[in-house]
């Protein structure tokens, strides 16, 4: 699998042609492979995507007709909001959720619990694992007539009847979240603990014959050192969890009645089973918007961090 | 979690009290607070192995079940209420996935677009990464916050789009669809992964070489790709994880002769009225696999890795 095997080590010939050049001209030479797959494969078709929105287009068909704002008034006069208010439950609930329980499991694996590494190791197997075998698998256990969930809470005593958690709009949302949590809170607890061990054992122990307890230890020693990682992880995951696709389409497919329909979803759905590209970016477009705004934001971060040197 | 929580912040209330009674002069000799500090560590202790049982639960009872599934027979599965603990062991599931040739010609697929993907955006971004590393140029900053910023675009609508360009080239069905299309979140990644590691090569080497002579193509292939090739390595590995898992690209992109794993395993096992569980389970299993011995090797750029482009 190390097919990733460094660049030839050819001293071609024209070698000294390389000493004529500036070193910025050097520099750029050096960025023009990666700059011209970039343009071809990501700025070329979202351009193109941006202006698709205006087009009446069929994603089988050639040739397009201008409409000028029809597609965005499409959504904007009708599921725009319903759409934005689910992405927002989803993006939220999955950002929140494996946030705590990471943080919880990283502040825990930091005392020094025998096994931790070990531990640490387990815990990541659900982020690890590809995205179709975790929607797979809490599919299963989703499942509304053998699965796992319902015969626990059946013989717990918990519920009565099973419960179809992904076949009504009042469970689908919670399902899909609490899968897209499993998945991603090892990423939160590692990326915490990374942190949380940058904290100096002195700082704690000197607080603590201070007389600091255990809730002003936390806030004063441990949460300045990590908050840092921890605005940066909860925006990334924010980030993503305000495009993601692969659980909700494999798990719900953005329904029952539309309960767990998304940006991706609706997107993705417009374009490959309505056939409709202009409406299906025109919704895009809305969505990168909204996206723009993150992205400046965690940019703006991560400069002050001073880390794009 | 609902059961930690409470637990632990009363845990940290009774603390607290107990720190205010030792604030009190006459309590603060050296030996109570020792004895403090030892009934502190009890106490997070409590605290720490009640969330790693808890959370453990949640994070591996899944796992587990997973495991019981995919050594489960048919009949097993399909019981109501569920068996927790399987009685008749089989691997027929998996001797079942070695005989189904459109799923070997879906793991050959997913090999081959994998590790192209991985070599393209390695040998793509170790220029890119070297140049943002150790030059200084007018729109440096600019490019790099533009391959920063592409990773977090709607990979739906870019798709969408993608679709529509492939398709006016005739490249839908390729390997060279779905290599250039996971392309697009391989090589952001692999940019910032290899940045990283150039920057931890010394400048002064590099003026070394170019003292003894060294082109700066030279020193670029002789000296520093070689120092670099562990990370250049981890950054394929990486690349080559995420074009293994991706899902979305290869489902739209491919149709059943080119499709890589993951979708192929839908296309498979997920039927309208009736799903092959057990099996499934065991071909989740089977393509975890790579995935999970490529991060065993990955373990100490792990952290790096997973926040390439992000934090350091």
């Amino acid at each position: 699998m190390s097919t990733a095997a460094p660049p030839r080590k050819v001293a071609p010939p024209r070698e000294r042609t390389g000493g004529r050049l500036s070193n910025g001209a050097f520099a750029l030479l050096l960025t023009a492979p990666g700059l011209a797959l970039f343009a071809a494969i990501i700025i070329y078709p979202l351009i193109s995507a941006l202006f698709t929105g205006f087009f009446k287009q069929d994603l089988r068909l050639p040739g397009r007709e201008f409409v000028g704002l029809e597609n965005f008034t499409y959504w904007l006069d009708g599921d725009f909001l319903t759409i934005l208010k689910q992405t927002l439950i989803f993006t939220v609930g999955a950002t929140i959720v494996p946030f705590v329980i990471g943080f919880a499991l990283a502040l825990a694996l930091n005392t020094g619990l025998k096994g931790s590494g070990f531990m640490r190791g387990l815990f990541l197997f659900p982020w690890v694992i590809p995205g179709v075998v975790v929607s797979f698998l809490w599919m299963w256990i989703f499942n509304a007539n053998y699965g796992v969930l319902n015969g626990v809470l059946m013989k717990a005593g918990l519920i009565e009847d099973s419960v179809s958690w992904l076949g009504q709009p009042g469970t689908a949302m919670l399902a899909v979240i609490i899968t897209k949590t499993w998945a991603s809170f090892p990423w939160m607890m590692v990326m915490l603990l990374a942190g949380l061990q940058t904290v100096p054992k002195e700082l704690h122990e000197a607080a603590s014959m201070d007389g600091a307890g255990s809730i002003r230890r936390f806030f004063n020693v441990t949460w300045p050192q990590v908050r840092g990682v921890a605005s940066i992880v909860l925006l990334l995951e924010f980030i993503w969890n305000f495009q993601h696709f692969d659980t909700i389409y494999v798990l719900t497919g953005g329904g029952p009645a539309g309960s767990t329909e998304t940006f991706a979803t609706a997107v993705y759905q417009t374009a490959f089973k309505g056939f409709d590209i202009g409406r299906a970016t025109a919704l895009g477009g809305l969505w990168m918007l909204l996206l723009l705004v993150l992205v400046v934001v965690y940019l703006r971060i991560t400069e002050r961090k001073g880390d794009a040197r | 979690m609902t059961t930690t929580t409470p637990m632990t912040s009363s845990q940290l209330t009774g603390t607290d009290q107990l720190s205010g009674a030792a604030r009190t002069p006459s309590a603060t000799t050296g030996q109570t607070s020792r004895r403090r500090i030892r009934k502190d560590v009890l106490r997070s202790r409590i605290a720490a192995w009640t969330a790693v049982v808890v959370i453990g639960c949640f994070g591996l009872l899944p796992v587990y079940w997973l495991l019981a599934t995919a050594l489960s027979t048919p009949e097993s599965t399909f019981q109501f209420p569920p068996k927790l603990i399987p009685t008749d062991l089989t691997l027929s599931n998996f001797t079942a996935l070695a005989e189904n040739d459109q799923l070997i010609k879906y793991l050959v697929n997913s090999m081959i677009v994998a590790t192209i993907t991985a070599v393209l955006s390695v040998v793509v971004a170790t220029y890119m990464g070297y140049s943002f590393s150790k030059f200084r140029y007018r729109g440096r900053r600019s490019l790099m916050h533009m391959v920063l910023a592409s990773q977090m675009f709607p990979q739906a609508l870019l798709l969408v789009t993608l679709y529509a360009v492939f398709s006016s080239f005739g490249l839908l069905n390729t390997y060279t669809a779905l290599v250039l299309s996971f392309t697009t979140f391989t090589m952001p990644l692999c940019v910032w992964m290899l940045k990283g590691i150039f920057d931890t090569i010394p400048d002064a080497l590099l003026e070394a070489a170019s003292i003894d002579g060294a082109s700066r193509w030279r020193t670029l292939h002789s000296i520093v790709a070689p120092l670099a090739a562990p990370g250049m390595i981890a950054a394929g590995l990486f690349a080559f994880v995420r074009g293994w898992n991706d899902f979305i690209f290869a489902v739209t992109l491919a149709d059943k002769e080119k499709q890589t794993l993951p979708p192929g395993l839908v296309s498979t096992y997920i039927g309208e009225f009736q799903t092959a569980w057990p099996e499934l389970m065991a071909a989740s299993l089977v393509v975890s696999v790579p995935v999970v011995v490529a991060f065993m090797f990955l373990q100490r750029y792990l952290v790096g890795g997973m926040t390439a482009g992000s934090v350091k």
